[in-house]
């Protein structure tokens, strides 16, 4: 390069480098690679800490879930660190606090997530107990029994703890049905206890293989040495025995109904209000999105401002999206203390209704675009989060176009595209669900003036009648 | 050709290379005291487009005039014979190779040294860090009324988090006003004299920003996360409001309201809470510690306008607060803003110190809470340290070993092998006073708690008398290692790190002794500390379990 040629490079530089409004983020260039049995490996070098993160994701998930059988997917996952290859549970557990790491797996609906942070010196360690976990887990008697009656009984602890998580899986379970999205991800009580030894090796056998693992690893290690190591260790692994499942869209709620669930003894009536919505893949996301943190995704929106700051009927109102690969839920999440539960669930419909008519005006919707962009690079900030967010794209298929033209969809939505969204995705006042958790004994006859109710009790072992 | 060889004759390319190097050198200029000031948005623009325009005035008047010995003149009108081109040529030449070497020389000065800047007058440098093993690149500021100011700029994303920390919480209440400081944290986003309630919170969505704040028994810290260009907009939102604040009356009585349902879900709907509120108020007899940070249902409903505002002034002055910023920010940018919008507002009388120092425990203390439970729980809590006693790191070290990760020893005995709990877990307070460590357990449908108790008990036993192994040391440290980076990994992580530090160490540096401290720190430390708090003297044992049904078997 000559000198004018540097000079001019120089001052491109020095101008990319001043203040410019919030533009989205740009994914960094991955080293992406596909092995002969379809295990798809991505990893990105990133060195400003000693650490490395791995996200391994095995599409599948809840909504494979053997009927009866909610929270097989859940079970297993757990299982993966009671044991694999050489190491028994104890031994496996050792190896990882040993040299402070952290290795968990979960269960989501549509893939189970096993998540990793080591320091970088132990990125050996940590590729071994990863493939050990995936091809060798001992799935072994006592640990299954102990574990699965530590769900259980995990459940129980959490009906006695915070209602607030609770409503959205009652929610769900009540919304879908039988539908494969009805399922709770995490089981239930009745239906953890229904799970065997034979049953999770069977599972095991069926969804879990090559064909649909996706591993990605960031942090700082080395790509070359690193891709050699993961080539080796998955080439051989077989495929998965069965294929997943296939099932129709779930079809929205007509009318409303009711699900009243009785906490003895709560001061307060925790509610839940929603119908089906729509896919990760729904076109206008950016204007959902915008719809979304204007209506209840930010603490400035109109259900927390009405409710809480105006109102101050609660301390927290949500609209909540759940966006899998079909049509998902939407629904409005929020509490108020007994004696004003009508009070804040008609206002809440009010807002809906309201949400419909007005929408939102110009400098609303600029308000919006300037919160989600200006939230959005600090998503994506570590190495952790970069590897699970290039292991999410390709577990839906999607590419680095989703995250990096998204700034550019949510400069260009406006009134009318964020108005036509509203219409299309938020439910009608007609066809709702309703979820209210609270103390079934002074809230019961109220409650019918929004639809036949169904009552159950919270200690009942499922989620939905 | 001929007008390529005139072109050239008449040194307009040299002219061009010259034009060049000189605006690159004038835009680097306006960059570098772009990140140290701030200037308004427009200025690079600005500088760009006039330079541009420059640009074929400059070409023009090399084509045109010629320099001559007996001044300007028109090309045209000078002898061949006459011209001196040539020599101008050299002597533009020249100035391009100087420039050149200069602009080179600055671009890799600053590169090499990042603490050389452009020092413009009126903003001060701030200080660097004391110690060697903290990042160079860190500043920090104390201002004339007292807040000190420190600035940690990391560019890998376009974001800035401002961490504003308040010496304050329930450790400042006493009864009647208990919770105050938590309702605090609420009316500070609640308007100011200028502006409506809510307004802070919108203004700072519009720029992109977003907000969140927390109390402790400690302190009230306030966080804001938000893209660079909302830099000026978040001192200006928080400057006003911890200057200006207003308590208007109904929004007071609204906010009560919100503040008791944040109550109800997070306290009384909740068993852990439930038992926890209750051993920390039977852990103490003395020390305000012994005050839910949320406050009693009844100061909740009565607290006065007047307590409020005495409360502002005494705690919410300058010198009785720290801000730290991390991200996407020069030092320099932050203490001129700081200057700006936090330097007029006046220091205060410092608050009266707490002076009640919690008296030793004579035996243990029981209680029982009864509730709808499915699942009992065990809290056990012991007196320990404070964030600056050398005895909480151990103590950090031990708890570790004894309920940190599946292998921990806890873990294995009661939850693996002997199916007693369902979860185990610790945690220690390190706050100004010496705190509790407390012991965290959820037992199975129709579990004994009292067998719990003294399985825990005799756990604790047997790392006072026979110490932890230098395998589960190991493992201990590299935990608390592995802790520290994973902290570091974000901005908003840094600001955390740096404000507990500043504020409960006095010193924002002893942050990076972390890792040597974690090294030094022996198995005999940790035996000792073990021998010293895990006495049953020393113990608040709670309960929570349903209510036991009279005349039932």
């Amino acid at each position: 390069m000559n000198p004018l040629q540097s000079a001019w490079v120089g001052l491109c530089a020095c101008l990319a480098a001043g203040p410019a409004l919030a533009q989205g983020v740009t994914l960094p260039d991955v080293q992406r690679i596909t092995l002969d049995n379809g295990v798809v490996i991505i990893l990105y070098e990133k060195r400003d800490v000693p650490l490395i993160g791995v996200e391994a994701v095995v599409r599948g998930g809840a909504v494979t879930d053997p009927p009866g059988k909610s929270g097989m997917a859940s079970l297993l996952a757990g299982m993966l660190i009671k044991g694999a290859g050489e190491r028994d549970a104890a031994t496996f557990a050792e190896a990882i606090d040993a040299v402070g790491g952290s290795l968990s797996a979960n269960a989501g609906l549509e893939s189970t997530t096993i998540s990793g942070e080591f320091l970088a010196r132990d990125a050996d360690l940590m590729v071994e107990l990863l493939v050990d976990m995936l091809q060798s887990p001992i799935l072994g008697y006592t640990e299954m029994k102990k574990l699965r009656d530590r769900q259980v009984n995990f459940i129980r602890a959490a009906k006695d703890s915070d209602p607030r998580p609770l409503t959205p899986v009652y929610g769900n379970a009540f919304l879908f049905g039988e539908h494969p999205y009805g399922n709770p991800v995490d089981g239930d009580e009745a239906s953890l206890a229904t799970i065997s030894q034979r049953d999770l090796r069977a599972y095991y056998r069926d969804y879990f293989g090559a064909d649909r693992l996706i591993i990605a690893i960031a942090g700082d290690f080395d790509a070359t040495m690193m891709v050699e190591k993961l080539s080796t260790a998955f080439a051989g692994w077989r495929e998965a025995a069965a294929p997943l499942p296939e099932f129709e869209a779930p079809v929205p709620q007509e009318g409303r109904r009711v699900l009243l669930v009785d906490k003895p003894g709560a001061t307060q009536s925790y509610f839940w209000i929603g119908n089906v919505g729509v896919a990760i893949g729904y076109p206008q996301r950016a204007e959902l999105d915008i719809a979304n943190t204007l209506f209840g995704g930010r603490f400035t929106s109109l259900l927390m401002e009405e409710l809480r700051t105006k109102a101050g009927l609660t301390y927290g109102a949500r609209s909540i999206l759940r966006r899998p690969s079909k049509a998902g839920s939407v629904a409005i999440n929020s509490y108020t203390k007994t004696e004003t539960t009508l009070e804040a669930i008609d206002l809440a419909l009010h807002l809906l209704a309201r949400l419909h008519e007005h929408g939102f005006d110009e400098e609303v919707i600029l308000s919006g675009k300037n919160y989600i962009l200006g939230q959005f690079p600090p998503r994506l900030e570590t190495a952790a989060q970069l590897a699970a967010k290039f292991a999410d794209l390709e577990a839906y298929g999607l590419d680095a176009s989703f995250v990096n033209d998204y700034g550019a969809a949510i400069a260009t939505a406006d009134i009318e595209t964020v108005r036509s969204v509203i219409d299309n995705v938020y439910p009608d006042l007609a066809n709702l669900v309703f979820v209210i958790l609270g103390n079934a004994g002074l809230i019961r006859d109220d409650v019918a003036q929004y639809g036949p109710v169904t009552e159950i009790a919270i200690t009942e072992p499922r989620f939905r009648p | 050709m001929a007008l390529f060889a005139e072109l050239r004759r008449r040194n307009v390319f040299k002219v061009a290379l010259l034009y060049a190097v000189t605006s690159w050198l004038i835009i680097w200029f306006v960059g570098a005291i772009h990140a140290t000031t701030t200037l308004p948005a427009w200025t690079d623009t600005f500088v760009l487009f006039v330079l541009a325009i420059g640009f074929p005035l400059a070409l023009l008047f090399a084509w045109t005039y010629e320099i001559t010995p007996s001044g300007l003149k028109k090309a045209i009108d000078v002898e061949q014979t006459q011209s001196i081109v040539y020599k101008t040529g050299q002597k533009l030449n020249a100035a391009v190779a100087v420039l050149l070497v200069l602009g080179v020389l600055a671009v890799f000065g600053q590169r090499l040294l990042p603490t050389f800047e452009f020092i413009l007058p009126g903003i001060p440098e701030g200080d660097a860090p004391l110690s060697e093993k903290a990042p160079a690149d860190i500043r920090s500021l104390m201002l004339d009324n007292g807040l000190k100011i420190i600035v940690w700029p990391d560019h890998d994303i376009p974001n800035v988090v401002m961490y504003n920390f308040v010496r304050a919480g329930g450790r400042n209440e006493y009864p009647g006003i208990t919770g105050l400081s938590h309702f605090f944290e609420h009316m500070m986003f609640l308007g100011t004299k200028k502006r409506a309630p809510g307004e802070f919170d919108r203004i700072m969505a519009a720029a992109g920003g977003a907000n969140n704040a927390s109390t402790s028994s400690d302190v009230t810290v306030y966080k804001d996360w938000f893209p660079r260009s909302a830099l000026e907009t978040v001192f200006e939102l928080e400057a006003d409001r911890f200057e200006n604040l207003a308590t208007v009356p109904e929004t007071v009585e609204s906010e009560r309201q919100v503040v008791y349902s944040e109550r109800r879900s997070s306290i009384d709907n909740d068993n852990f809470w439930k038992l926890a509120e209750q051993v920390q108020a039977t852990a103490y007899v003395a020390h305000p510690y012994q005050f839910t940070v949320l406050g009693w249902p009844s100061d909740i409903e009565s607290w006065t306008q007047e307590d409020l505002i005495s409360y502002y002034q005494t705690y919410y002055a300058p010198n009785n607060r720290t801000i730290v910023v991390t991200g996407d920010v020069t030092s320099r940018e932050v203490f001129s803003l700081a200057d700006e919008y936090f330097a007029s507002i006046s220091a205060q009388e410092p608050p009266p110190p707490i002076h009640t120092v919690e008296p030793e425990q004579q035996g243990e203390r029981r209680l029982v809470v009864e509730a709808p439970a499915q699942t009992p729980l065990l809290q056990m809590a012991f007196h320990a340290g404070s964030a600056t006693d050398p005895e909480t790191l151990p103590m950090s070290l031990l708890l570790n070993i004894l309920t940190g990760g599946d292998s921990s020893r806890l873990h294995r005995i009661l939850i693996e092998d002997d199916g007693l709990a369902i979860s185990v877990g610790s945690f220690q307070d390190e706050g100004f006073d010496p705190g509790l460590a407390y012991f965290y357990l959820t037992l199975p449908p129709g579990g004994d708690p009292a067998v719990v108790e003294r399985r825990v008990l005799e756990e604790l036993r047997r790392v006072a008398v026979d110490g932890v192994t230098e395998a589960e040391l190991t493992k201990s440290r590299n935990i608390m290692l592995a802790d520290f980076w994973r902290g570091l990994a974000t901005i908003d992580g840094k600001a955390k790190a740096l404000g507990q530090y500043e504020v409960f160490h006095d010193n924002y540096e002893s942050l990076f002794d972390l890792p040597d401290a974690i090294e030094a720190t022996t198995a005999e430390d940790l035996q000792q500390v073990a021998a010293k708090v895990f006495r049953t003297n020393n113990m608040t044992v709670g309960v929570l379990r349903a209510p036991v049904v009279e005349g039932a078997q």
